[in-house]
C-alpha cells in the first residue's frame, strides 16, 4: 500500500546572496533529495529574507539565519516548528532560547587558520574583523576564538575592525589598512574573518607593495571563489562546512515536523577543509643562504650590485649560491636582481613622475638602453609605453603573456584589479 | 614475466620473543607490524607540511600487545565482530563458541588471532605472516592455517592479503582493527570528514547484534557524501544511543556482477592535518567504530585515550552473518581459499 506522503511548507529564511547561506540551502536541498521528505520550499526569488508579516504564514516549519537578530526577533512569536542556523557562541548564554540551533564552529574555523599559520612558520599574527555590528556576531567570535587561540599558546596579537567599506570612504579604508599592516611586526600571519575581508587587505598590502605571502601570509573563511577570482594572489581560505549544516537543519526539522522536539539541540559543525593557496604559502623552508641573499638583494638590488656581491654577502661562491637559487626558487641570482629592479621600475612608473632616465638610474640599470631591453623581453613593451598605458588609467592592461621570469611581477599584473582604481573591484561585486 | 617490487623490511626485537617489522616506501612513510597478533602497531606518515606523524592508535611497547583490550591494529580472527548468543549450526552440528562480549561471541573469543605469535614468511612483496588455528580453540570446528601479506607501495598504499584454507567446515571472518587518527593523536577524530560508500547499514540490538537493514538515508549514518563524524555523533539518533555513538556494519555498494571485486569503499579526510585515507576492499560489510570505549586506555601517548580518540574502518562480513540468510558465504569448506584483500591509502590531496 503505498501513501501519498503529506507535503509540508517549509519557508527558508536566508540572505542567500553569499556562498556561505547558498551552500546552506544546497545542503538542506541535498537531503530532500535524499530522503522521501516531500517539502514545498517558500524562498523570496531574489534570495534575501524578508520578515514582514511571518508569523501570520501557514506553513509548518521555518529554517531561519539566526546571524540576523531581526529573524531571531520576528520568529520569537512564530508557534510553527523553527531551526536556527548560524554561528557558534563561545557562551552559551549567547544561543537563542527554546529553537534548536546548527552552528558553524566559529572556533574552530579560526582555529584551523591559525594552525594553518602556525604550521607555515609564522610567529607573529593579527586579525582583519569587521566594525561590530548586531548582524555580524559571527565577526567577533571568531575575533575571541583568535584572541583565545593566542592566550593559550602566550602569544599576543591585534585585531584590526577598521571601517566598513563604501565608495565613499575606500581610499580612506584601504590608506588605513596599509597603514595598520605597516605598523605589525613581519612576517606576519593574517586571519581575515571572511574572504571578503582578506581580499580586501591582500589589495591593500599590493598597493602598498607589502609583499604575500613573504612578509604577510594571508588567509580568509568561506573559500568563496569569487574571493579567489579578484585577488591576484590566489587567497587561502577556510571552507565552512555549510552542506553539512543544511543536511542537519533539514534532518532536526524533517523529525520536528514528525512531533520529536529539540528546543536545547545545539549540532556544531566543523570546517570542512581548507584551501591552501599562494597567500599563505610563507616558505620558511627556504634555504638561510638564500633567505639571507634575497634580503641582501632587495635592500640594494637597486644599486647595481651584481651576483659575486650578493654571494659576497653570504659568504659562499658565486656557483653555489646559483645552485641554491635554482633548487628554491627555479632561477638565478642574475634573475632575482633583475626581477627587483624591474619591479622597482615599475612601482616608480606608477607611481612618481620621475622621467625614464631617472627611473632607470634610481633601479639601478647602468643605461637608458638597458632599461629598454629588459622591458621589451620581459613585459613586450617600452619603458615609455608602460609609463603611458598607467598614465591613461586603468583600462589600459599591459601585455601579461610575455613574462619570461618564472615569478609573475604582481604589480604588473594591471588587468586583475587595477590598484590605482581599487574602486573598480570594491563596487562591482558581480551579482549572483 | 614477473613484476619485481621494491620494498625494504626492517625488524628490531620487541621482546619476550615478538619482532616488531618495518615496512618502509621510497617517501619516508613506515608501517610498523608486529609478528603478536599480526598487528598494525604504527603508521609514520607525512601532513600538508611534510611533518610525519603515527596515524594509528597504541601502546608504546609489546607489553600492552599481550592483553589489547581494544584490539588495537589487530589481525582479526577467526570471527570479526560478534555471533549472537556465540550460536550457530553448521552442517546440521550446533557449535557454541567462546562469549566473551556479554553473552556474545566477539573477535575469536579466547583464540582470537590478534593475541597469537604468527610467524614470518619470507617474500618477494611484502611482509607475510601465518598462523595455525587449531580445531576447537575458542569453540571453532577444523583446524585453519591462515596467510596474510602487508605491502607499502610508494603511492602510500598499504595491502593487507588474507588468505585461509579449512580441513572441515568453519565459519571464517578476518578483519584488521586498526584506529585512525589522521591528525596524528593532536585531537580527537571529531573533525574527520568521513565518506562511506553505501545506502544502507545495519540496525543494532542493545547486545549490538544486526536486527534489520535500514536505509542511511535521511539519518546521521549517511555518509555518501562527506560528512564530520563529530557532528553526526551529536544528531538525534536512537542507533546511536545503544552503541554510544558508532559501532554499525554498512553495506557496501557493490557490482552484481563482481560482487568481490575489490573497490573504492571509504574515504576519511583530516581538515588539519591535510592527511586523506582511501579504504578498498573486496568484502561485503564494512563496521565503522567511532572509538566509544576508549576512554581511559592508556595508550602509547603521556595521557590515556579518550572517548573517539581513534576510529576503525573493519571490512568483513556481516556481523552474526553465520546465523543470517546468506550464512553459507562465510563458511569455508576443505578445498576452498578463503580471499579478502583491503587496502588503505594515505595521502595528502592537493599537494604533489
Amino acid at each position: 500500500m503505498t501513501r501519498i506522503p503529506t507535503v509540508h511548507r517549509i519557508a527558508l529564511l536566508f540572505n542567500a546572496n553569499k556562498i556561505f547561506d547558498r551552500d546552506i540551502i544546497a545542503g538542506i536541498g541535498e537531503y530532500l533529495t535524499s530522503t522521501r521528505a516531500s517539502w514545498d520550499l517558500f524562498l523570496e526569488e531574489d534570495f534575501r529574507c524578508r520578515l514582514q508579516g511571518i508569523e501570520r504564514w501557514q506553513g509548518h516549519g521555518i529554517i531561519a539565519d539566526f546571524d540576523d537578530p531581526a529573524t531571531c526577533e520576528a520568529l520569537s512569536g512564530v508557534s510553527l516548528p523553527v531551526v536556527a542556523v548560524g554561528g557558534s557562541y563561545a557562551q552559551a548564554s549567547d544561543y537563542p532560547p527554546g529553537v534548536p540551533y546548527v552552528a558553524t564552529d566559529n572556533f574552530k574555523l579560526v582555529k584551523l587558520a591559525y594552525d594553518h599559520l602556525i604550521e607555515a612558520g609564522l610567529q607573529n599574527f593579527a586579525c582583519f574583523s569587521l566594525p561590530q555590528a548586531a548582524v555580524n556576531r559571527w565577526a567577533q567570535e571568531r575575533e575571541k576564538a583568535f584572541t583565545a587561540l593566542l592566550e593559550r599558546d602566550g602569544l599576543s596579537g591585534q585585531i584590526y575592525r577598521g571601517v566598513g567599506t563604501s565608495a565613499q570612504s575606500w581610499d580612506t579604508a584601504v590608506e588605513q589598512q596599509i597603514a595598520w599592516v605597516r605598523s605589525l611586526p613581519k612576517p606576519i600571519g593574517i586571519i581575515g574573518v571572511t574572504d571578503a575581508r582578506a581580499r580586501q587587505l591582500l589589495q591593500a598590502c599590493l598597493c602598498a607593495g607589502i609583499a604575500v605571502p613573504e612578509q604577510v601570509a594571508l588567509i580568509g573563511i568561506d573559500n568563496d571563489p569569487l574571493a579567489r577570482i579578484l585577488t591576484r594572489v590566489p587567497l587561502s581560505s577556510v571552507i565552512q562546512g555549510s552542506l553539512e549544516m543544511g543536511r542537519t537543519a533539514a534532518h532536526l526539522l524533517h523529525q520536528m515536523l514528525h512531533g520529536a522536539r529539540f528546543a536545547e539541540t545545539r549540532i556544531l559543525v566543523p570546517p570542512a577543509g581548507i584551501n591552501v593557496l599562494a597567500s599563505s604559502l610563507h616558505e620558511v623552508h627556504k634555504h638561510p643562504h638564500v633567505m639571507q641573499a634575497l634580503h641582501f638583494i632587495r635592500q640594494y638590488a637597486c644599486q647595481g650590485i651584481k651576483t659575486e656581491q650578493v654571494a659576497d654577502y653570504v659568504g659562499v661562491s658565486r656557483s653555489s649560491l646559483d645552485w641554491y637559487f635554482r633548487r628554491e626558487l627555479g632561477r638565478s641570482v642574475h634573475d632575482e636582481i633583475l626581477r627587483f629592479k624591474l619591479e622597482a621600475a615599475c612601482q616608480l612608473m606608477q607611481h612618481s613622475a620621475a622621467s625614464i632616465a631617472e627611473i632607470a638610474i634610481a633601479c639601478g640599470f647602468t643605461t637608458v638602453q638597458y632599461l629598454h631591453v629588459v622591458f621589451k623581453r620581459e613585459l613586450g613593451c617600452t619603458p615609455k609605453e608602460y609609463q603611458e598605458q598607467w598614465q591613461q588609467g586603468a583600462e589600459a592592461a599591459a601585455p601579461r603573456n610575455k613574462h619570461r621570469l618564472s615569478t609573475p611581477l604582481p604589480m604588473l599584473d594591471m588587468a586583475a584589479a587595477p590598484t590605482h582604481h581599487p574602486m573598480r573591484a570594491a563596487l562591482a561585486p558581480p551579482a549572483l | 614475466m614477473t613484476h619485481f617490487k621494491h620494498f625494504t623490511l626492517s625488524s628490531t626485537p620487541a621482546g619476550d620473543g615478538v619482532t616488531w617489522y618495518t615496512l618502509h616506501n621510497a617517501h619516508g612513510m613506515r608501517v610498523v607490524v608486529s609478528d603478536r597478533g599480526a598487528t598494525l602497531v604504527s603508521w609514520w606518515a607525512p601532513d600538508r607540511y611534510g611533518r610525519s606523524d603515527d596515524i594509528l592508535l597504541g601502546y608504546a611497547d609489546d607489553y600492552g600487545y599481550a592483553t589489547n583490550g581494544p584490539y588495537f591494529g589487530g589481525l582479526i580472527g577467526r570471527w570479526g565482530n560478534r555471533i549472537d548468543g556465540g550460536r550457530f549450526t553448521l552442517d546440521g552440528v550446533a557449535y557454541q563458541v567462546d562469549c566473551n562480549d556479554g553473552s556474545n561471541h566477539l573477535h575469536g573469543g579466547s583464540g582470537g588471532f590478534h593475541l597469537k605469535h604468527w610467524q614470518v614468511q619470507p617474500d618477494p612483496e611484502g611482509l607475510r605472516m601465518t598462523l595455525r588455528s587449531a580445531a576447537g580453540e575458542a569453540g571453532f570446528p577444523g583446524n585453519l592455517l591462515v596467510s596474510v601479506l602487508y605491502s607499502l607501495d610508494d603511492q602510500g598504499c598499504l595491502s593487507i592479503r588474507y588468505s585461509a584454507t579449512a580441513d572441515a567446515a568453519t565459519p571464517v571472518n578476518l578483519t584488521s582493527h586498526g584506529y585512525f587518527n589522521l591528525n596524528g593523536g593532536s585531537n580527537d577524530i571529531g573533525d574527520h570528514m568521513l565518506m562511506i560508500d553505501a545506502d544502507q547499514y545495519l540496525q543494532v540490538a542493545p547486545g549490538l547484534i544486526p536486527v534489520r537493514p535500514a536505509e542511511v538515508a535521511g539519518s546521521a549514518f549517511d555518509f555518501r557524501q562527506p560528512a564530520p563524524i563529530g557532528a553526526r555523533l551529536t544528531w538525534p539518533d536512537e542507533q546511536l544511543k545503544i552503541a554510544g555513538g558508532f559501532d554499525h556494519c554498512y553495506c557496501l555498494r557493490h557490482d552484481e556482477a563482481a560482487p568481490a571485486a575489490l573497490r573504492q569503499v571509504a574515504t576519511v579526510y583530516d581538515p588539519g592535518s591535510g592527511r586523506q585515507l582511501t579504504m578498498a576492499t573486496t568484502e561485503p560489510g564494512l563496521q565503522f567504530y567511532s572509538g566509544n570505549f576508549l576512554a581511559g586506555v592508556q595508550g602509547r601517548g603521556s595521557r590515556p585515550y579518550r572517548i573517539h580518540d581513534g576510529f576503525c574502518l573493519e571490512a568483513q562480513a556481516y556481523p552474526n552473518q553465520v546465523n543470517g540468510a546468506d550464512s553459507e558465504a562465510v563458511i569455508l569448506r576443505p578445498g576452498y581459499l578463503y580471499r579478502q584483500t583491503t587496502t588503505y591509502q594515505l595521502s595528502v590531496p592537493g599537494s604533489a
